[in-house]
């Protein structure tokens, strides 16, 4: 028997999609509604693809997951654990307490026990203060009486030194065996405070990610399908269901990432712009070379500012259910949505609101419903909100382009058709077939990735011999995920030097990306 | 006579605008305001501070300056230290043998404009409405009172581990090296106050009314962040040089300063950029633009946040576009503040 089928599922709040690919091309998809329980909705979707052909769930060589489930509990505030930050660093880094800054809500969701231990390192490895353990046991026992379940550490200059964070973690696993432990320096990278910050939260959602991977792992197995599974993380790439459980910040963007390269392979390009039309958002972001661009800049999450690596996208708020509101001089597009009711609520289904997707059925963009139905709309009103809807979408992609080479712009997503084929400064507009599961292929054609992102105090040559060694630890890791050997590059090569120091230190950063290892997954992943 | 001012206060909401303002003046250095903000953040989230011009202070009543130096990276972990802030100002206010007034900052660019602001609030004194540079410098004595005689003296270091050095004396020349083997040995950052000074001579020498015009720079940049480009730089009074792709950057040694080749999307115009520890000058297809002490930005064009010298990516979309510092540099302040003073040859005049 022979397996070469990739299962690719999108398990969104609306939606469930799924989709089997033979290479890059659709077998068979389906869109499920998402159920409160999401195995369920998940078990349906699969069913339906795999139903297509008898014998079919023998043929997946594996299972690609592409989840909003953490950060749909970041921003609800909901499902989070009672999470302890302990920070190590004093006498220094005490201005700003940990979780400083978040929003109210969400520091309360977690708990907000913060404590400050003596620790941490200089930049050149030298310590600040020696580690105190027994000042750390006390915080511990503060925090297990407070009330928290999981626990994040950070040490200043942990990137650097990651040694206290480990002295840290042996003595949690002492004292509390069972206790989830995430550290800053497998996290995040030089910044103190985002870093702690993204591991407070990748703490917060570790319960989370044990119930998650649980149900989504039985979904599959109640579907009849054997194969290893994976979890499409915030670049895109692959990884295993046991790196997904420890490290749930790194799902967070999953979504539009997933998004951008399920629109590339369908449309057949490696680089390009996607514009994601949603119900309430248009989503534009960039691919290069296969790959959404990161952001440039540190990116807040559910309002917390992190320094975990994320997609660029730009959100327009609005959609292919946004109201319309205004006259034809001037009309007004969302934020107001009638999201899910969309097939109640629009003119053309015999509703009362006017949405942007009336206005694209009256234009003769798309044919919806009853075309009929949207006869007492002005058609300078048609016209104003379109030509709205264009130079947003355009400016946009303007702002997102990086040269002056013509842009291909591709358009996925339910609401596509109030995006017009003509936009400014555009070479050209695609819509491939099977767009609107583009983000469930995004997932079944993921890649597997390792990085590697630390900071060396070097001499003379030393720097080179620190990023040929990154190197080879990058292209390890990709392959202990599960890529196969023989296709694993490294794709990406920064090394920074730290300003204004004496010595020469540098944050060294590396990833190697491969193919999916299809035939043969490693032993860690057999039992998915 | 001054007429009776209504008293202005620096609230928590001022923060956003306070660090965008002082992140367009830092030209491309001076810090990452970030970990500036998050820190004055949380010690306005339940008072505010009092902002005077000092004019308006007793004409001898003494004025200390605080701030921070040393390596970002080393500030991003261990970040800033109000205390520390705090305990070099006592340590100068023992050698000047005096009560301290109020508190200012060195440089209204960059982190040390936010770092005056978190002295000042640490001291409970009011916070000066005003800087020493109108933008921000790499070095400590390219300031007004500099090019005025005036040594930073006494001054004084201090670390989180608690250590302080007093310097009592020092000459102009001495000034740099010494405060880099001071922050070496404290770890690659420390609080440094000094350029102890009567609030009239401040009012005579120093730069005016540059804190709320950082503000209210930082202002116009928040309200037109989003907006179309020309409508950005025709709201922070700015000029516009190209925008466009980073074609090529070569990075400053230790004798000469690097550059940034940006291809405007536009009309393919060669922008070059000439920097130090910041964006000094540009060029645009060999004809002269702006020139340090005027400040030359460099935003990134997707977030329009401007950025520092070391952030900026072969590839990256940016805006280059320069505003005038908050002071009007004679031409007198050549030597300390214009190209020569980077190692810039001038070649013609701009």
């Amino acid at each position: 028997m022979d397996r070469v089928l990739r299962l690719g599922i999108d398990v969104g709040g609306t939606n469930t999609d799924a989709v089997l690919l033979a290479g890059d091309t659709v077998v068979a998809s389906a869109k499920e509604a998402s159920t409160a329980d999401v195995t369920t909705g998940i078990a349906r979707a699969i069913s339906a693809v795999v139903a297509s052909r008898p014998g079919l769930a023998r043929e997946v060589a594996a299972v690609m997951i592409g989840t909003t489930h953490f950060l749909n509990a970041l921003v609800d505030g909901s499902h989070l654990a009672p999470t302890a930050v302990i920070r190590l660093g004093l006498p220094a880094a005490a201005a700003v307490p940990p979780l400083s800054g978040w929003p109210e809500r969400l520091r309360a969701s977690v708990g907000g026990h913060v404590f400050l231990c003596h620790g941490g390192h200089e930049y050149d490895g030298r310590l600040i203060a020696p580690f105190d353990p027994a000042e750390f046991r006390a915080a511990l026992d503060a925090a297990h009486h407070a009330g928290a379940r999981s626990y994040a550490i950070s040490s200043v200059f942990s990137p650097v030194a990651p040694d206290l964070e480990l002295a840290a973690a042996q003595i949690l696993a002492e004292e509390l065996p069972d206790a989830p432990v995430s550290l800053s320096h497998e996290i995040g990278t030089l910044g103190l405070l985002e870093r702690e910050n993204a591991t407070a939260i990748n703490a917060a959602l570790r319960e989370l990610a044990e119930r998650v991977t649980d149900g989504l792992v039985a979904a599959v197995r109640a579907a009849r399908v054997d194969a290893p599974i994976f979890l499409s993380s915030n670049d895109g790439a692959l990884m295993g269901v046991e790196y997904a459980r420890r490290f749930p910040v790194t799902t967070l963007a999953s979504g539009p990432a997933n998004s951008m390269r399920g629109a590339a392979v369908l449309a057949g390009r490696s680089t390009c712009t996607v514009i994601d039309v949603g119900g309430t958002t248009v989503d534009i972001g960039v691919l290069e070379q296969g790959y959404p661009r990161e952001a440039p800049d540190d990116v807040s999450v559910a309002l917390v500012p992190t320094n975990v690596r994320m997609p660029d996208v730009i959100s327009l708020s609005f959609g292919g259910g946004s109201v319309v509101g205004g006259s034809a001089e001037r009309p007004t597009l969302g934020p107001r949505s009638v999201g899910l009711r969309l097939r109640q609520d629009a003119l053309v289904f015999g509703g009362d609101v006017l949405t942007a997707t009336d206005i694209a059925v009256a234009a003769g963009r798309c044919d919806l419903g009853d075309r009929s139905l949207t006869r007492g709309v002005p058609r300078p009103l048609v016209d104003a909100v379109l030509g709205g809807v264009r130079q947003s979408v355009a400016d946009a992609v303007d702002r997102m382009r990086l040269s002056v080479d013509p842009v291909t712009a591709v358009v996925v997503g339910g609401g596509g058709a109030i995006v017009p084929d003509d936009l400014p400064e555009v070479a050209e507009v695609l819509r491939p077939d099977h767009h609107e599961v583009a983000n469930a292929v995004g997932a079944a054609v993921a890649r597997v990735s390792g990085e590697v992102d630390r900071v060396v105090t070097v001499t003379g040559t030393g720097a080179r011999d620190a990023v040929e060694a990154a190197a080879q630890e990058a292209v390890d890791r990709a392959i202990a995920a599960g890529a196969r050997p023989s296709t694993v590059q490294v794709v990406d090569t920064v090394r920074l030097p730290l300003n204004y120091l004496p010595g020469e230190a540098y944050r060294v950063r590396v990833k190697a990306v491969g193919e999916l290892a299809l035939q043969d997954p490693p032993p860690e992943l057999r039992h998915g | 006579m001054a007429e009776r001012r209504i008293e202005r206060r620096i609230e928590r909401e001022d923060v956003d605008a306070f660090a965008a303002g002082a992140a367009v003046l830092g030209a491309g250095g001076g810090g990452d305001v970030r970990v500036g903000a998050h820190l004055l953040r949380h010690l306005l989230a339940d008072r505010s501070l009092r902002l005077v011009p000092a004019a308006d202070l007793a004409p001898d009543g003494i004025v200390v300056h605080t701030g921070a130096v040393g390596s970002p990276d080393v500030i991003s972990e261990r970040l800033l230290s109000p205390v520390d802030l705090a305990r070099a100002a006592a340590a100068v206010a023992e050698q000047v043998m005096g009560p301290i007034r109020a508190a200012a900052a060195f440089e209204i660019g960059g982190l040390n404009a936010l770092v005056g602001a978190i002295g000042a609030i640490e001291l409970g004194l009011p916070f000066v409405d005003g800087d020493l540079m109108g933008r921000a410098f790499p070095r400590l004595t390219q300031n007004t009172l500099a090019l005025n005689g005036v040594a930073p003296v006494p001054l004084a270091v201090a670390s989180p581990a608690g250590d302080v050095v007093v310097v009592p004396l020092m000459g102009p020349r001495a000034v740099e090296p010494i405060l880099a083997g001071i922050t070496a040995g404290m770890g690659g950052a420390a609080s440094v106050a000094g350029y102890p000074i009567a609030a009239g001579d401040l009012d005579r020498m120093g730069v005016r009314g540059s804190v709320s015009a950082c503000i209210e720079l930082g202002r116009r940049f928040l309200a037109a962040r989003s907006a179309a480009l020309p409508v950005l730089i025709a709201d922070l009074g700015a000029r516009l040089h190209g925008v466009g792709r980073v074609e090529e950057i070569v990075p400053r040694s230790s004798d000469a300063p690097g550059t940034l080749t940006v291809i405007d999307g536009g009309d393919g115009a060669v922008v070059r950029v000439d920097h130090q520890e910041e964006f000094l000058a540009t060029t645009v297809d060999g004809v002269p633009g702006a020139l340090t002490p005027d400040v030359v930005a460099v935003l990134d064009n997707r977030s329009r946040r401007p950025l520092q010298v070391e952030e900026v990516r072969v590839g990256q979309a940016v805006v280059v576009c320069s505003l005038p510092a908050l002071h009007a540099w004679p031409e007198s302040a050549r030597h300390l503040v214009g190209p020569s003073a980077f190692g810039l040859v001038e070649t013609e005049e701009r």
